[in-house]
């Protein structure tokens, strides 16, 4: 017989607490799992969305929004000459209600840029010009909408053609409604205001040299700053909001998993008193009782890791594919993350059981002679 | 016979046998002094020898195991295990893990671990590996005529196989000294008499030193020195058949 099946059996012995205890803790994983994955997930499905336009740098002046404010198009001008600058693509993109969709994304692309040359028409056609009082539906924002090529589509006060349904590359791209630039400033209110610039470098680039690129763009537009694609949604103070916001949540749902862990180990402690004694009498080391009791929470942090995990899976799976939320994000559910997350677990259990663990070293063994 | 004994008491085993223990006018109080189950024993126990310590509830003959187990520490007064002031032990667990063997009264089995497991659990503190530590337990649990009973769980067992396997985890990491507290208190005679006989036999072939406290007289008569205890002083210190005497 090992140490690690005195700790198993330890476990087993009250087998529904021990599975209550674990529920507690994996709803505590699964809350970092699913939140967590979703707010990084946020940053990758942009990035992806930025690299499949080809985009290496976003001028923007995305501060405290979601989405970045606007400022002047002119502004465009003054970068498309700078080395290393290969194209410009103006874009004004919002986040916005579009019928019966909650939240949209509505990009607006400079007629003839670049971003728009990764779409590829599923059915119908591309808009034939800036003019043309029509939008194109990445595949997932028309599944969402149940749009199909010839419907019309209000947005604001203006009924629009769907003309085609693209494959843009990348989930951000599919979930979006595109159409010209200058048509959405006119339905915005917003001409002559853009809200980024999409910026393809000269190819073969160094990251140093588009990181001084960055600069230089950041020092002719002080409205607004060049950024690496991604970086800028990484960076930005919505995102970071949004991330601790999600740990601060998680790790609330992780303080309640490790109360309960610490009640189970002390009500453990408490039923096995007699036990513990017993088994100083019979010279196990009052440091061999501490690495049980902890080994014991620790293993039920582990388990309740794994189970945390997989919870947090299956309901990042089924939050993904809601309304709300497809086609907006693809969550990052990495190894890394659930490798952090288990290992959370077993600092929970582990913290959990010091105070549980000490008190069971304060036991005496002539209790064993007791009863 | 006095009253009580401040001195230590003269060996009753041959003279030329190691003194295992030696306790000089050993006091234990509990309470802030309001509870004095130990008021001054003291006594020389050597190697080999079958010591019964008897007396009433209460007289402080589980207290005096206590000590002799490093379970508890007297409240003042000497306590020699080989020359070594018990107390002072730096590690009283080692103590206990490879020089003494316990057998409780009410068994004390551990009920999630089967009875292999329980005879195996002391030799965690030990080096025996893990296969090693399943043979020891294998061969002990042989020793006490239970080898066909090692897969089973305390609960399937009978009172006196409980007992049996206690002992046979007492022995576990070879102890020279077996310190029983009332082995037969909760069994029926038949078990009693056998668990007895066990006992014996053990002490008689492996030569350990056996300290059994009870409060039964044929019990006690059984053992080759009785220590009679009342109100926490020894009364009688002696051959048992002298006990009736005290």
């Amino acid at each position: 017989m090992t140490f690690l099946a005195v700790i198993a059996r330890g476990l087993l012995r009250r087998p529904v607490r021990t599975g209550l205890t674990l529920v507690g803790i994996s709803i505590g994983i699964a809350a970092v799992v699913a939140l967590v994955g979703m707010s990084r997930g946020f940053v990758s499905s942009w990035t992806a969305g930025m690299k499949s336009r080809g985009t290496d740098i976003v001028v923007h002046s995305m501060r405290t929004s979601l989405a970045p404010r606007p400022f002047p198009a002119a502004a465009q001008g003054r970068i498309a000459h700078l080395p290393g600058v290969a194209a410009t693509c103006g874009i004004l993109v919002e986040l916005m209600s579009v019928e019966n969709s909650e939240m949209m994304i509505v990009s607006g692309r400079e007629w003839g840029g670049f971003s728009w040359g990764n779409l590829k028409v599923l059915s119908g056609r591309m808009p034939t010009d800036a003019a043309e009082r029509a939008v194109v539906l990445g595949k997932t924002a028309a599944d969402v909408m149940g749009k199909k090529v010839g419907n019309k589509l209000q947005m604001e006060t203006e009924e629009l053609t769907v003309v085609g349904i693209a494959d843009g590359g990348a989930l951000v791209e599919n979930g979006s409604v595109i159409l010209s630039m200058s048509l959405l400033q006119e339905i915005m209110g917003n001409q002559g205001q853009i809200n980024a610039i999409d910026v393809r470098v000269t190819p073969g680039m160094d990251e140093a040299a588009i990181r001084r690129l960055c600069d230089e763009i950041s020092r002719l537009i002080p409205e607004a700053r060049g950024q690496v694609a991604g970086e800028h949604i990484r960076e930005s103070q919505s995102y970071r909001m949004i991330n601790a916001m999600s740990w601060g949540t998680s790790l609330l749902a992780v303080l309640v998993g490790v109360l309960g862990v610490m009640n189970t180990m002390l009500m453990t402690v408490f039923e096995r008193k007699q036990e513990i004694c017993i088994l100083l009498a019979l010279g196990w080391k009052r440091s061999r009782i501490i690495r049980m009791i902890l080994w014991e929470s620790a293993m039920l942090g582990f388990f309740g890791g794994i189970v945390g995990v997989a919870l947090g899976v299956a309901g990042v799976n089924v939050m993904k594919n809601t309304p709300a939320i497809r086609g907006l994000l693809e969550p990052e559910l990495s190894v890394g993350l659930m490798i952090t997350s288990v290992l959370i677990a077993v600092a929970v259990g582990v913290v959990s059981g010091l105070y549980p663990a000490w008190r069971s070293s304060r036991l005496t063994p002539s209790l064993a002679l007791q009863g | 016979m006095p009253e009580t004994m401040n001195q230590p008491a003269p060996a009753a085993g041959p003279s030329a046998a190691a003194c295992v223990f030696e306790a000089v006018d050993l006091k234990k109080s509990y309470d802030d002094g309001q509870v004095q189950a130990l008021r001054g024993v003291s006594f020389r126990i050597n190697e080999g020898e079958f010591v019964a310590v008897i007396g009433p509830s209460g007289c402080g003959k589980t207290t005096l195991l206590q000590m002799l187990g490093a379970l508890d520490r007297p409240s003042s007064g000497a306590l020699l295990y080989r020359g070594k002031s018990l107390p002072d032990l730096p590690e009283p667990a080692t103590y206990r893990a490879r020089e003494i063997g316990f057998v409780f009264q009410s068994f004390h089995l551990l009920p999630t671990f089967t009875a292999v497991e329980n005879v195996q659990i002391p030799m965690f503190e030990t080096d025996r590996s893990l296969p090693e530590r399943r043979e020891r337990a294998d061969e002990m649990l042989k020793a006490v005529g239970l080898e066909k009973r090692a897969n089973h769980f305390p609960s399937k067992l009978s009172g006196g196989e409980r007992q049996r396997v206690a002992i046979a985890r007492s022995l576990a990491n070879g102890p020279s000294v077996l310190l029983a507290d009332e082995p037969t208190g909760n069994l029926d005679s038949q078990n009693a008499g056998h668990v007895l006989e066990l006992l014996s036999r053990l002490h008689r072939e492996q030569k350990m030193t056996l300290i059994l406290v009870t409060h039964d007289m044929g019990i006690a008569r059984r053992a080759s020195r009785a220590i009679q205890m009342k109100d926490g002083h020894i009364v009688f210190d002696g051959n048992p058949a002298e006990l009736s005497l005290a």
